[in-house]
């Protein structure tokens, strides 16, 4: 007779692998068959027995099996849990699902196979990875070391599972092929299958059956043992673990700021170390905190609820808040000497970074005061000079020198520093490509002239002022020209809808007074008297999407007009200018570079990528990275891969209730005409800590106790320092804490065991 | 008392004792139902919950007991319950609270409770329910052991009462008992012809009761809110067949213990008991009825005209006095023969106490003969004891029915 | 709703390791059950999951009194457990029924509504998870319309409505009665609070969640009883008196379909030939609904 046990896990489908194989020995050999399990507490998951008598003559044991000839393991995560190999017979065998060869078990000296059933079965869709039913697969894999014919088994398999025939059938033919472990015959298999008696089976150890004294006839089934002695984390197989993921805050970010951080510490009112947070990556917070697109907040999660946050004024509360503060000057530690050429928010971040860092710092600039495109390019009433300033000092304090009114070129400074980082930016107007563009000025012009020396190309009251383009420069400069006393309209081809220019400037614009015409574009411009311009313009009509997907505009056939305006500004985007590099043909791009003449260059800011403040900052910082790996001999690379950002999908929104935003305070003056004055004026203290408060903590704990409250298991537990922990003993895998936390903070993955 | 409620018949006590000098010092006499005699006793022994369901013939018991809750008379928790099921699945919360449990019950209500008198006596809780005999559906209200006798493996200790005293002094007993062994007892007497029949009951006083019996002491199945346990969940196989040993070895202990205390309580009361009762056994014998309950005494009035017939009453049934049945037939000469009587039928060719009999004289080789008779209610008169006799005597079987047609 | 952003339990009155099956609602309702009522509470429990669950010999998950009883009578028992303790002037202590939909809505319902006409002083606790789980998934009289079970199988899916049970326990005039669930804790413990503090029969209904019997991803307990709310399939409300309060109102009117496509046990209501029994469901749902509010306004 031979005897079999297995050991699965409650759901497996074990119970009903012995009873198909029962089937078939009953059929295939007119064998008398046993097949029963161990009925016990059988919850999905639970650690379970099952046996198997197969004998020639009629089976004479209705008893559990204590020493079988053959164990077979159904998962092999039970190993280490069970005592799974308990009175194996000492000639039996072992047969596991593992996708370990069977030599890997050659200490247990037995006949080990090994299958690699669990792979086999979720490849076939047979039950999930938390729990693969594996039956039909270790069906197959008995039948190899028993030899019983494929056919016959995949029969039994058709006619006896509950559902999937056709996948357990392949599960079992796949198995039967991949079961690994000795060749041929296991004769003492066979051997124990055709014996009349069980083969070597131990008998008791002794007959005594002496009762203990201490029963007496008062024992009462009541009882009190803490059930935390039952460790019921054997019967996981998925684990959660907490595990904090990137925010799209965070991972939006050009500068790299970690926002999410900031504003954790911002709502803690922890002012200070949120500012410290943010210098990490952010030089400028008081300037982006007012310029900035926001990355952060388009791509914040909360949109999907009801607003973004709106981390710029938090930024702007904490980079004000901050500015008074003085910094201490970074000593310096290496002998190399760094030359940066120009002083935008790039160059700036770059200088500083490396100054850090222990080098001697020297940044470049032509115009006679620092700061780049912040500068010259955006409007005292959105960036005031004194805010620049402040963090320009900053910078400064720390050891970077400024050197003004400094046009060089990158092969002038060759020979007198170790590395040249080129940060130019992008100053030089696209072309309208229309005729007359001569009688067009350039808007990012108009604005550094007006900006650096007040001139205000001789505009005045009541003058009509036709800016072309839709960009946040066409809004400056219209809302430049609207302070001069003059009337702006801005021509956009498309609609508001696909204005590059941020949104809220726009709103200000139309509030304040700028007219916008959209679907409207300039065909010629021709002068028209002594000082007028004839602009013809065509109307668009938004056509078919191109590529990208965009809808371009087209013109409307016969719509042209033309009107007389005073100036014609065109503000339709900028191109980098390459005075830098000499008289080189250069395609500039982000980092190392090599000119014609052997001089090295590193690139960073507009010129290389991007076109805001924040892009340039990120660039500042990577290209900082670069020349010191460079000057160190160390090989750079661009950090690896972040792991999955956490998107609306992840966020559980049940666990947000919506909350209006919080708006930046505006000031607009009823005399716009000789206004340049701030216009928003950012959030107060309260404002700022209740904005904090909107936060979804996108892929970071806050302890909201979700994971804690919702564990069925009670398998959560508060440490001494109050962190979450997940007691393993205790934790199934269910999963809930993973499902409910609100922010994705928590993964599940597959016991080791397992895989 | 009420004097009316003694004249439409639900009163018990008469006012006065009929007897001034005492035959039981510190007792009174009264005239009183089985019922009413069952009710006196749950309020002698003072118990403390009594949850409660009507049936016939039970019912007076259970507003005998309201009656005396109503009137203060005694400090229970009197409830009226949606079921015998029910009444029993209180009786044992109360007792695992640690009350002193009473109640009553009859035929239909006893099977009802079926399931939870398994559990009560496998929790080894401690109370005294009394059982008055009947049958099952077809509808029969009249008296019959059936119903106590199917449930003779529940695990409960079963007492049979001749009378209404002895119901009284019985009940008194079972509470010693099941609350020194922990195994619940049942106390049956019989339909109408006990529990109906208004006879002379020597009440005992309170104070000699309370001497007799303490108050009720936490047991192993106590609970106790400050040391919280889980009674009776999921015991697996090799801790339920222990807690099944131990159960083993207390029921084993009753028999000797049952026969304790009703000797003591012969010291205390003036009136001893023994488990069974042996009346004109001996070497003469030619004839020992077997009997239970109110049959008995019609019994004991027929084998006056027949010295060579002996009577054996069964008083404790389960755990079956098997020694002491031994003892008591020991005096027969090998030809006597033995004639029970039985007032159930089991679905079996022997009744309920033919098949103890045999267990308790297995390798002896008495002649035994089994009449079923007065099923039902059907009345045995003693012309039936003296039909018994005489078939028994001239042209026995092994079972034998009397007066069927 | 929101997170509760604190930690719920302070002290946990239940051991770690109660034998449910994962993403089982039995545990996790104890485990804040019992740190609301406290160590000086006796639990009555009839034939449950819950009677394996809280521990085989020598095992207990509750660091309470816990007696284990017959099925039909759970509450008969709590009526001794209850008069013992008063009787002993333990009037503190909570005596709490745990029971099974089977041993509530089925074959313990006479005893549950001979203990609530009585106004015993008893909590009981129906974790209502829609079978007979504990003997594999067998129809009760809560299992829901459309619903597999494996007396109910395949093409024999169930074709009856569940009983109301809260209908028949308002009727019985109660001090206090409500429904809860798993997914709205706050409003769970809120409830179990009141009950704790009112004296008499009172019943919490709970929307109990069971992976293997609704074939379910365990992961998606709390999301599932979550949909069940918002859909209104299982209504929150409270019964005081016979004076129905609703606590929450769905915002949305989300169709019952989003809760009962993650329920393997309805899976043959979303095939064509079925479908026009979901739009019954929903049909039902609204109809009750409309119910609850007019009794809430009466």
């Amino acid at each position: 007779m031979l005897e079999i046990r297995g050991h699965a896990r409650g759901g497996q489908g074990m119970v009903t692998a012995f009873e198909i194989l029962a089937k078939i020995f009953s059929k295939l050999g007119n064998f008398q068959v046993q097949a029963f399990p161990a009925f016990g507490v059988e919850r999905t998951g639970a650690p379970i027995q099952a046996f198997l008598r197969v004998a020639k003559k009629e089976i004479l044991n209705r008893s559990n099996i204590y020493h079988p000839h053959l164990i077979v393991v159904f998962d092999e995560s039970l190993l280490d849990q069970v005592p799974v190999f308990d009175g194996l017979e000492e000639t039996g065998a072992v047969l596991l699902n593992t996708e370990r060869p069977a030599e890997a078990f050659a200490h247990l000296n037995r006949v080990v196979y090994t299958v690699p059933a669990t792979r086999i079965s979720l490849e076939l869709g047979l039950g999930s990875k938390s729990l693969p039913i594996v039956n039909a697969a270790m069906i197959g894999a008995l039948a190899k070391i028993f030899e019983v014919n494929l056919e016959a088994v995949q029969d039994a398999i058709r006619g006896n599972v509950p559902a999937k025939p056709e996948a357990n059938m392949e599960a079992a033919a796949q198995a039967l092929r991949s079961v690994r472990g000795p060749n041929g015959r296991n004769q003492y298999l066979i051997e124990c299958l055709h014996a009349s008696q069980p083969k070597a089976n131990k008998k008791p150890e002794s007959l005594h059956f002496d009762i203990p004294v201490e029963i007496d006839g008062l024992e009462a089934p009541a009882w009190s043992d803490p059930l935390s002695k039952s460790k019921t984390g054997n019967w996981r197989l998925i684990t959660p673990s907490y595990d904090s993921r990137p925010a799209p805050c965070n991972s939006n970010c050009p500068a790299g700021t970690d926002v999410r951080g900031f504003v954790r510490l911002t709502s803690e009112k922890k002012y200070e170390e949120a500012y410290e947070l943010i210098s990490r990556h952010n030089p400028f917070p008081s300037i982006c905190g007012r310029v900035c697109p926001n990355f952060c907040e388009q791509n914040c999660n909360r949109n999907e609820l009801d607003r973004g946050v709106n981390i710029g004024a938090i930024e702007r509360f904490l980079g004000d808040r901050a500015a008074k503060a003085g910094t201490e000057p970074a000593p310096v530690r290496h002998k190399e000497r760094i030359a940066v050429i120009g002083s935008g928010p790039a160059g700036l971040t770059a200088a500083l970074r490396l100054c850090e860092k222990g080098y001697d710092m020297t940044v470049f600039e032509a115009l006679p005061v620092a700061g780049g495109m912040m500068r010259t390019g955006i409007p005292r009433f959105r960036l005031p000079d004194e805010v620049l300033g402040r963090e320009i000092r900053r910078i400064e304090q720390k050891g970077v020198k400024i050197e003004l009114n400094k046009k060089v070129t990158a092969e002038e400074l060759d020979s007198r520093f170790d590395a040249i980082i080129a940060a130019t930016g992008s100053h030089i107007g696209s072309p309208l490509r229309v005729e007359g563009e001569e009688f067009a000025r350039d808007g990012i012009n108009f604005l550094r002239e007006f900006k650096l020396d007040n001139d205000a190309d001789g505009l005045h009251k009541g003058q009509n002022v036709a800016i072309i383009g839709g960009g946040n420069t066409a809004i400056d400069v219209a809302r430049t020209v609207l302070r001069l006393g003059a009337e702006p309209t801005i021509y956009y081809r498309r609609t508001i809808k696909e204005m590059p220019a941020i949104p809220q400037e726009v709103k200000e614009a139309l509030l304040e007074g700028v007219k916008i015409e959209f679907l409207s574009a300039p065909v010629a411009l021709a002068p028209a008297g002594p000082a007028q311009i004839a602009l013809t313009l065509v109307k668009m009509e938004m056509g078919e999407p191109d590529e990208s997907g965009r809808r371009r505009p087209v013109p409307v056939t016969g719509s042209e007009r033309t009107i007389l305006v005073d100036r014609v500004i065109k503000a339709i985007g900028q191109r980098p200018g390459l005075s830098a590099f000499g008289h080189h043909p250069v395609e500039p791009k982000q980092g190392y570079l090599e000119l014609e003449s052997g001089t090295s260059v590193f690139c960073a800011g507009d010129m290389a990528w991007g076109g805001t403040v924040a892009e340039a900052i990120g660039s500042g910082n990577k290209v900082a990275e670069e020349v010191h790996a460079y000057l160190r001999g160390h090989s750079y690379h661009e950090e690896e891969t972040l792991p999955e950002v956490v998107l609306p999908k992840d966020i559980n929104y049940s666990y947000y209730l919506p909350m209006a935003r919080h708006y930046n305070k505006l000031h607009h003056s009823k005399q716009l005409a000789g206004d340049f004055s701030e216009v928003s004026r950012g959030m107060d203290e309260e404002e700022v800590v209740a904005e904090t408060a909107r936060c979804l903590h996108c892929g970071e704990c806050f302890n909201c106790g979700n994971c804690y409250n919702f564990c069925p298991d009670a398998a959560i537990h508060l440490d001494e320092e109050g962190r979450l922990r997940i007691d393993y003993d205790y934790c199934k895998g269910c999963g809930i804490c993973v499902q409910e936390c609100p922010c994705s903070a928590m993964q599940f993955q597959l016991t080791e065991a397992v895989l | 008392m009420k004097k009316e409620k003694s004249q439409n018949g639900n009163g018990i006590a008469l006012e006065e004792p009929l007897l001034k000098a005492s035959k039981y010092p510190r007792h009174i006499q009264m005239v009183m139902k089985g019922n009413y005699a069952a009710a006196e006793a749950a309020r002698l022994c003072r118990a403390g919950f009594i949850p409660a369901y009507p049936i016939t013939p039970q019912t007076t018991i259970v507003e005998r007991l309201s009656e005396l809750v109503a009137e203060g008379k005694i400090d229970a928790t009197y409830i009226n319950m949606d079921s015998e099921h029910s009444v029993f699945a209180a009786a044992m919360g109360a007792a695992i609270g640690g009350e002193r449990v009473f109640t009553a019950t009859a035929g239909q209500g006893l099977f009802y409770a079926h399931e939870v008198l398994q559990a009560i006596a496998h929790f080894r809780l401690p109370m005294v329910v009394c059982n008055v005999g009947r049958p099952s559906i077809p509808w029969n209200i009249w008296s019959d052991q059936s119903d106590s006798l199917s449930q003779r493996d529940t695990g409960w200790i079963q007492f049979y009462g001749e009378s209404s005293q002895e119901v009284l002094d019985t009940i008194i007993q079972a509470y010693v008992l099941t609350e020194k062994v922990r195994i619940p007892v049942l106390v049956v007497l019989d339909a109408f012809y006990q529990s109906h029949t208004s006879e002379n009951v020597w009440v005992p006083g309170q104070n000699l009761v309370d001497r007799f019996l303490p108050p009720i002491q936490p047991g192993p199945m106590t609970l106790d809110i400050k040391h919280p346990r889980s009674f009776g969940g999921l015991l697996p196989p090799e801790h339920y067949n222990r807690m099944n040993y131990s159960f083993w070895k207390a029921m084993n202990e009753v028999e000797n213990k049952a026969e304790e205390i009703a000797t003591d309580f012969g010291a205390h009361f003036g009136r001893p008991y023994s488990n069974v009762e042996a009346v004109n056994i001996g070497p003469q014998t030619k004839l020992v009825l077997v009997t239970l309950s109110s049959i008995t005494t019609t019994a004991r009035g027929v084998i006056r005209d027949y010295p060579e017939i002996g009577l054996l009453k069964l008083r404790l049934f389960k755990p079956f006095p098997k020694e002491a049945v031994r003892r008591a037939l020991a005096p027969l000469s090998g030809d006597a023969l033995i004639a029970i009587v039985e007032r159930n039928f089991l679905g079996d060719n022997e009744g309920a106490i033919m098949q103890e009999m045999k267990r308790a004289l297995y390798g002896a080789s008495y002649k035994m003969y089994d009449f079923f008779a007065g099923t039902g209610g059907k009345d045995v008169p003693p012309v039936t004891i003296e039909k018994i006799i005489h078939r028994a005597f001239h042209q026995p079987e092994e079972a034998n029915w009397i007066d069927v047609g | 709703m929101k997170p509760a952003l604190e930690f719920l339990i302070k002290d946990e009155k239940v051991y770690s390791g109660a034998l449910s099956c994962r993403g089982c609602g039995w545990s996790l309702l104890v485990r804040h059950l019992a740190s609301i009522l406290g160590e000086d509470s006796v639990y009555v429990v009839p034939a449950s999951c819950f009677s394996i669950i809280s521990g085989p010999y020598p095992l207990s998950e509750l660091k309470s009194n816990l007696v284990h009883t017959v099925f039909a009578a759970a509450p008969a028992t709590a009526t001794g457990v209850r008069a013992a303790l008063d009787r002993q002037g333990k009037e503190d202590a909570t005596v709490v029924i745990l029971a099974g939909d089977g041993g509530t809505f089925d074959i313990g319902l006479q005893a549950l509504s001979g203990a609530a006409a009585r106004n015993e002083n008893i909590l009981y606790v129906v974790n209502n998870n829609g079978a007979y789980m504990n003997t594999g998934i067998q129809s009760s009289t809560a299992t829901p319309y459309g619903a597999v079970t494996t007396t109910n199988p395949g093409k024999g899916f169930k074709r009856a409505w569940p009983k109301d049970l809260m209908g028949i326990i308002a009727a019985h005039n109660l001090p206090y009665a409500a429904t809860a669930s798993l997914a709205f804790l706050e409003d769970l413990r809120k409830k179990v609070e009141k009950a704790k503090n009112t004296r008499g029969f009172r019943l919490l209904m709970i929307d109990g969640p069971c992976p293997p019997g609704h074939k379910t991803d365990p992961a998606q307990s709390i999301h599932i009883g979550r949909m069940a709310v918002e859909t209104r399939l299982f209504p929150l409300f409270e019964v005081e008196r016979q004076h129905y309060t609703i606590n929450y109102r769905p915002e949305k009117n989300i169709p019952v379909e989003e809760c009962l496509k993650y329920q393997g046990r309805f899976k043959q209501l979303f095939k064509p030939e079925n479908r026009q029994m979901i739009e019954e469901v929903q049909a039902h749902t609204d109809q009750y609904w409309v119910r609850l509010e007019a009794l809430e306004r009466m």
